[in-house]
């Protein structure tokens, strides 16, 4: 399978966003960037938490010479420059440690630029690990992804801010696609959940654009088809908590009408926080701990297009 | 495409497909019931209380339809006037021309066929398959000589049927029917679920049980080590 893949060799972006700060995103990032590297992949690590980037404390890294905000204020022109070795073969970082404080607001070119760069190193993976919140950049840099991987904990919380980021990347990309002005306008209205319009869900936008003009309705339908994140869910302890993927799931459909693949959970367990108290990468010190074979089968599941099916659990 | 939770029919809303039997009925039920409890964290923020309760409402609608035999086939026939439920599969539709695989047992719609309707709604009624048949088209092995494995074999692929359709429609194991087919009576388990497994299978194929169960009940005594 693993060969296969090799011979069909095409770099793949993955972003891990999830709205919540805290929720796990550059450990899951970090560890999945291990596993790759050990099943012989070519991985990138990119820290796109600009402004609180602590990726490389994940993998057990210093603070690092060159960073992302070098490249982005052109002080080094190649990306190749703040490309680090992390201790793990096939692996190497681009950190966003130390940045700037203007650095959490690269302005437009400044992100196609990097954008540009990134595609054209050679590498088999690349993973963008994105910063809580749903501002503009972490959208775009989620929605230019590959896959995009939603990262929850079995918290309201948690829950909330993955909904709001759906929500956000979802408008966000149907912004893109539309060019007619009244109907950008109707879609920056319709994100203010208390709008006077009375749009509550996508299927109500939808519905409003396909009145006022009917093929970009139809449009838009087809990029709620083909908007497809998928969901981890952290710091699973119970039956329950990993249910809740499931249930993310059917509500996904119902509420967005799109698919939300889940990926796979990860159990709580002291190891995570033990390892990162050493500074060490959870899947090199603890590599047997049940959080790290979780993050095994989610890479697996990631490799094979597969997901998590209900009746694995019954 | 694209539909609004007003607009979903009721398997899509239980998350199951039109062919579902009645258990998987029962257990998305159970399961989407789950999802859309009021305490379900996972739709925070999502959905309001109100827009909940009446997802709920809708959900208990879908299962009372869907896991009685006549509401669920009263709503398929409602489907299929709106265009709403897919055609019938091309394996369903090649059981039709096949003329009875046992026409010589001229069985009134019995009562034991009766539970057949549970099966997958796609399927064409059963009837279909014990239709009349024209003598000419009487298969002269099933009348005459008596159900053994490889009789009751020719049976099921003269109607169309893949050891797969008849263990979904009798939810035996693939591996017994294969057993059955193949005469091993030794993997076979005791008589009285074999007759179990021979009722059923017999049903799956429209033809005499009592026959059968009979004809096959006596070769699997006369083979077994005393």
């Amino acid at each position: 399978m693993i060969e296969i893949q090799d011979a069909l060799r095409k770099k793949e972006i993955w972003a891990i966003g999830g709205g919540k700060g805290g929720i796990g995103k550059s450990l899951i990032t970090g560890n999945v960037g291990i596993c790759l590297a050990r099943l012989k992949k070519k991985v990138l690590l990119v820290d796109a938490d600009l402004g609180g980037a602590n990726l490389h404390t994940t993998l057990g890294i210093g603070v690092p010479e060159m960073t992302l905000s070098d490249f982005l204020n052109r002080r080094v022109e190649n990306i190749q420059d703040v490309i680090i070795k992390t201790g793990v073969p096939n692996l190497s970082l681009i950190s966003g440690a130390q940045d700037f404080l203007d650095a959490a607001n690269p302005n437009f070119a400044q992100k196609t630029r990097l954008l540009r760069h990134l595609e054209a190193i050679d590498v088999d993976y690349i993973l963008l690990d994105l910063g809580a919140g749903t501002s503009f950049n972490i959208l775009d840099f989620f929605l230019f992804s590959d896959h995009g991987i939603l990262v929850v904990l079995p918290e309201p919380t948690a829950i909330e801010n993955a909904y709001r980021f759906i929500k956000s990347a979802f408008y966000r990309r149907f912004r893109k696609v539309v060019t007619h002005q009244g109907i950008k306008d109707l879609i920056d209205a319709a994100m203010d959940q208390k709008n006077t319009m009375g749009i509550r869900t996508p299927f109500d936008l939808i519905e409003r654009v396909k009145q006022m003009e009917q093929e970009v309705g139809e449009i838009l339908e087809l990029e709620v088809l083909k908007f497809k994140p998928k969901l981890i869910v952290n710091q699973v302890r119970t039956k329950n908590d990993i249910q809740i993927g499931f249930s993310m799931k059917s509500a996904c459909r119902k509420y967005f009408g799109i698919d939300l693949e889940y990926l796979g959970y990860v159990e709580y367990d002291d190891s995570v926080w033990q390892s990162i108290r050493s500074k060490r990468p959870l899947a090199v010190e603890y590599p047997f701990s049940r959080p790290a074979r979780c993050i095994e089968r989610i890479v697996h599941n990631l490799l094979r297009k597969e997901q998590l099916t209900a009746s694995m659990l019954f | 495409m694209v539909k609004k939770i007003d607009d979903m029919n009721f398997y899509e809303l239980l998350e199951i497909s039109p062919a579902a039997g009645t258990q998987d009925v029962h257990r998305a039920y159970d399961r989407v019931r789950r999802i859309y409890d009021p305490n379900s964290i996972a739709l925070y923020s999502l959905f309001t209380p109100e827009e909940t309760a009446r997802i709920r409402l809708r959900i208990e609608d879908a299962y009372r339809t869907l896991v009685y035999e006549e509401s669920r086939k009263e709503y398929n026939r409602m489907l299929k006037e709106r265009n709403e439920l897919p055609e019938p599969e091309p394996p369903a539709s090649k059981r039709r021309p096949v003329p009875a695989a046992s026409a010589p047992v001229q069985r009134p719609p019995g009562p034991d066929r009766a539970e057949y309707r549970a099966a997958p709604p796609q399927t064409p009624p059963l009837d279909d398959l014990m239709a009349p048949v024209a003598p000419a088209a009487e298969p002269a092995a099933s009348a005459t000589t008596e159900f053994n494995g490889p009789a009751i074999k020719a049976l099921r692929e003269r109607a169309g049927l893949t050891i797969r359709n008849i263990a979904d429609m009798t939810k035996i194991g693939s591996r017994y029917l294969e057993y059955i087919e193949a005469e091993h009576f030794g993997k076979l388990p005791a008589r009285p679920y074999l007759r179990g497994f021979l009722l059923l299978y017999a049903q799956a194929l429209g033809c005499d049980s009592e026959r059968m169960i009979a004809d096959y009940l006596k070769r699997y005594e006369a083979a077994k080590p005393k």
